[in-house]
């Protein structure tokens, strides 16, 4: 991809990630903003593939949107009811959050400046996912699998706690 | 498309998701929330990754770790809240003040 094409999508996937993201943190109705987090994820998986991380890219959409995402609806359409609509979704600080994200946002866009200058490197991007695998199971062996015990302890956690207590 | 570019926007997101966690009442907008800011976490590693060091993977791995991670504290997280919900028939963390309930 040419870089000027490379940049007009790069702007492109920016401004809508923005905007789903304000509507996650914004919208009333809780369901809404999941769905506005599903079209957020899979722009960001969209940003992976043009930074050159096609393999993470499908497994964000894969994880991320086909998993993580689906079971946070069905938790939502679980536990709502007809009258959180028309609650107010945000608490009395909300003056507070916004200065305080606004703080550490604007402190963030400004403390990188000293990448201004950096320009993506030459050269095509290649396919990851053949090195990818090995660097897992050669030099991340050890994190790679006390992951698969995260794992598993996070499978045993959600049965004990998602069974009905007989008390 | 520099990676000032890059990371400004993971910094943005990730502020949006630092409002969201602080001021939504709903425990599923703020678990929502979380999973934005370990997004705009992913899209600074693979910018690092991308840009000052094209020939390594190991911010990639590295994501590849946060997004199991994430996994498993929405799973768990998930499984709490309607735990919870069984109990005290609410959402709202201002009614989430028992650790006995």
């Amino acid at each position: 991809m040419s870089p000027s094409l490379s940049s007009l999508v790069f702007y492109a996937f920016s401004a809508m990630l923005v905007v789903t993201a304000v509507g996650v943190v914004t919208l009333r109705n809780v369901f809404y903003s999941a769905v506005s987090l599903v079209a957020a994820l899979t722009i960001v998986a969209g940003l992976f593939v043009l930074l050159g991380a096609d393999f993470l890219g499908a497994a964000q959409v894969l994880v991320y949107v086909g998993g993580i995402l689906i079971i946070m609806l069905f938790v939502i359409m679980l536990s709502q009811q007809p009258r959180d609509l028309l609650q107010r979704q945000t608490n009395d600080q909300w003056i507070a959050g916004l200065f305080f994200a606004l703080t550490i946002g604007v402190s963030l866009v400004r403390a990188f400046t000293y990448f201004v200058s950096q320009t993506p490197p030459d050269g095509d991007i290649a396919p990851t996912s053949a090195s990818l695998g090995r660097l897992l199971l050669g030099e991340m062996l050890l994190p790679f699998e006390a992951v698969s015990l995260i794992l598993l302890a996070a499978l045993v956690g959600a049965v004990v706690f998602g069974q009905e207590k007989n008390a | 498309m520099t990676l000032y570019h890059c990371i400004a926007l993971s910094g943005i997101v990730f502020s949006i998701g630092i409002y969201g966690v602080l001021t939504r009442r709903n425990i599923l907008g703020i678990l929502m929330s979380i999973e934005l800011m370990f997004n705009a976490a992913n899209i600074a590693l693979v910018a690092f990754n991308h840009y000052l060091h094209p020939g390594s993977l190991w911010g990639q791995g590295f994501v590849l770790f946060v997004i199991a991670v994430a996994a498993a504290e929405a799973v768990v997280g998930l499984s709490l809240v309607l735990a919870i919900y069984r109990n005290i028939k609410s959402v709202y963390t201002e009614n989430m003040n028992l650790l006995h309930g």
